[in-house]
């Protein structure tokens, strides 16, 4: 008989519907519990604030990362336009107040590290790209990529506990109650 | 943010209505102040010594078009609402179509702009025009050539007609679409016929709302001036339209809903999206006033570049200034908070402040040619050519007062004829329960 222990994720309980699931992750919210979460086919309108989550912080990240690009290109095209190597066309100045003339690449530039920082600091957020995940050792985990509303809370919660937890779960309406193990 | 669902029971059967009593004496004031501006302003555009009634032309101008860019936005909402298939906005469609209302009442006070003794200070083409003895392009091809190039849109009889047909094709949109939405209210077997027929209408009549909103600008605005052109102005105008529209709307509805009004069915969710188009259209007019402003300044064209030549000269550079500052940056840093949105409150002081920077920017459009034109037409009477006129400044308030009251009483009297939102509309509840 294998001695190996397994280190336990949380559990996975499954509910009927997109509304049930909306009304168990207010339940859980109102319980306290931190680290958990909603799994679900679709989007679901309103479920970010049935679950208490908190505004993003990435708005301000895409802010500082516009703003770093707008300075970029602005700092670009006054260096090379004015200062290295002025270019005259129709007898135009080439000074500071010709900034005008800048504004479109001052504004590509503002678009584009936006871009970039809304994709990587979304990614850096949600820490992907993984390679796993330990609620793939679920076996009726990949219905939540078809007809299946899943929460899952961890035990590294400090709420989780063995009992209690699997009790509320049943309590709100949760079947398929499941203690999910990381493999290895 | 667990809030009540709203189901029918919370719907007023019968509509929620605005109780007249409480706006009377508003009412009363500004029909009456509008009534008596309105007779001083007839006096000083017919009657007055010609260097008053000259200046007082661009006054009236300049506060009849700043009105009407508000009241055509309003049909432009109700348009895209209907054509859009929309549901979260039927709680306050019933505002769009109320400002819309104004439409016919504003263009009436652009009737004094028909006659020939207030177009001559203002139309210098139509001066020309009417000084043509015998065949009009016959004389224009030895006179001015320009006016000759474009007489095929640039003549007396077409100018009317168009300007008639701006009048009366929007007014009749408005009046149709508000009809069906009110027919609805008291309907005792409310189905989905008025909804598709109002979306079915909506299609082809925003065509007309399209060429009112840039063909009034051609022919009241760009006229003043017959050697320049720009190919963005009925886009330019466009986007100052529906954003001071929408501003509009968000005071209305922060006013019916602080009355206690429009109660369950809007709510900060609704004013959240009357705020993000507020901010979208925020960045679409400095899109546009920059793009109209980049492309005159990099062509270095003579015909095109009199408009910002004349803007950048004197205080009225200091104004333009103000006006990119104070209509984009300051609005669009603001505006990014989304708690400020879903505030009835703080939003209304942005479209507040909105609506004070789009004063403005008409001021800009339509005032500063005045010096000028006056100066050119007649030189005896108005002296040299001038940046500013000392004193005209006193006309421009007269008319903004007048015109501005009219409009306050023709809405306030559009809002308390009817309920303030479809009560019977099939998406109400959609509306009401809304979440985005």
């Amino acid at each position: 008989m294998s001695t190996t222990r397994k280190r336990v994720y949380g559990y996975l309980a499954e509910f009927k519907s997109a509304s049930a699931l909306y009304k168990a992750a207010e339940k859980i919210r109102d319980a306290g519990f931190r680290k958990w979460d909603c799994y679900s086919p679709y989007p679901i309108h309103g479920l970010d604030g049935a679950m208490g989550l908190k505004r993003s912080i990435l708005p301000w990240f895409v802010f500082f990362g516009g703003m770093t690009g707008t300075a970029t290109a602005f700092t670009l095209a006054y260096s090379t336009q004015v200062v290295i190597y002025p270019t005259v066309v129709q007898a135009k100045p080439a000074n500071i107040f010709t900034i005008p003339a800048f504004f479109p690449v001052m504004f590509e530039l503002t678009i584009l590290f936006s871009g970039f920082t809304v994709l990587f600091g979304l990614l850096a957020l949600i820490q992907l790209p993984r390679l796993n995940h330990p609620l793939f050792a679920s076996k009726q985990f990949h219905r939540a990529t078809d007809d299946g509303f899943f929460i899952a809370i961890e035990a590294r919660d400090s709420k989780f506990s063995p009992n209690a937890t699997r009790e509320l779960l049943a309590e709100i309406g949760g079947a398929n109650i499941e203690l999910v193990e990381e493999e290895d | 943010m667990a809030h009540h669902h709203v189901t029918s029971a919370d719907i007023a059967i019968d509509g929620d209505h605005l109780d007249n009593s409480k706006v009377a004496k508003v009412k009363a004031i500004a029909m009456g102040v509008a009534a008596v501006g309105t007779l001083i302003s007839l006096y000083l555009l017919f009657f007055a010594p010609e260097k008053i009634s000259g200046s007082f032309a661009y006054s009236w101008l300049f506060a009849f078009y700043f009105f009407l860019t508000l009241s055509i936005g309003g049909c432009f909402w109700t348009l895209l609402h209907n054509v859009s298939n929309s549901g979260w906005g039927t709680s306050v469609r019933r505002t769009f179509e109320n400002l819309g209302s104004t439409y016919p009442w504003m263009f009436l006070f652009g009737i004094p702009l028909l006659c020939p003794e207030v177009q001559q200070y203002l139309y210098e083409w139509m001066n020309t025009h009417r000084a043509a003895t015998g065949d009009v392009k016959e004389y224009l091809h030895h006179h001015d050539h320009l006016l000759y190039n474009k007489y095929w849109f640039m003549n007396l009889p077409f100018w009317y007609g168009r300007v008639i047909f701006w009048g009366v094709g929007l007014s009749l949109v408005i009046i149709g679409l508000r009809k069906l939405s009110i027919a609805q209210d008291s309907d005792p077997n409310p189905g989905t016929a008025r909804l598709f027929k109002a979306r079915f209408h909506s299609t082809y009549t925003l065509i007309i709302f399209a060429l009112t909103i840039t063909f009034t600008g051609f022919d009241f605005m760009m006229g003043l001036d017959y050697k320049w052109f720009s190919t963005m102005w009925g886009v330019y105008l466009f986007a100052g339209s529906a954003l001071n529209s929408m501003a509009v709307i968000i005071l209305v509805c922060a006013w019916l809903k602080s009355q206690g009004h429009l109660k369950h069915v809007t709510g900060p969710e609704h004013f959240h999206i009357m705020g993000k188009l507020l901010f979208a259209f925020t960045v679409f007019w400095a899109y546009i006033a920059f793009s109209q402003y980049f492309l005159i300044w990099y062509a270095g064209i003579t015909e095109e570049t009199s408009y910002f030549l004349i803007r950048n000269t004197g205080n009225w550079n200091t104004a333009m200034i103000v006006l990119v500052f104070g209509h984009f940056v300051v609005p669009f840093v603001i505006l990014l908070q989304a708690w400020l949105k879903r505030n009835p409150k703080t939003l209304s002081i942005m479209a507040g402040y909105t609506l004070v920077m789009h004063v403005l920017d008409h001021y800009l459009i339509s005032v500063p040619e005045r010096g000028i034109s006056l100066g050119n037409i007649n030189h005896e009477v108005f002296g040299d050519i001038q940046v500013s006129i000392p004193g005209a400044f006193w006309g421009d308030i007269l008319a903004f007062v007048t015109i501005g009251s009219a409009f306050l009483f023709f809405l306030l009297r559009a809002i308390g004829q009817h309920s303030l939102y479809p009560n019977r509309d099939p998406r109400i509840l959609e509306s009401a329960n809304l979440s985005n």
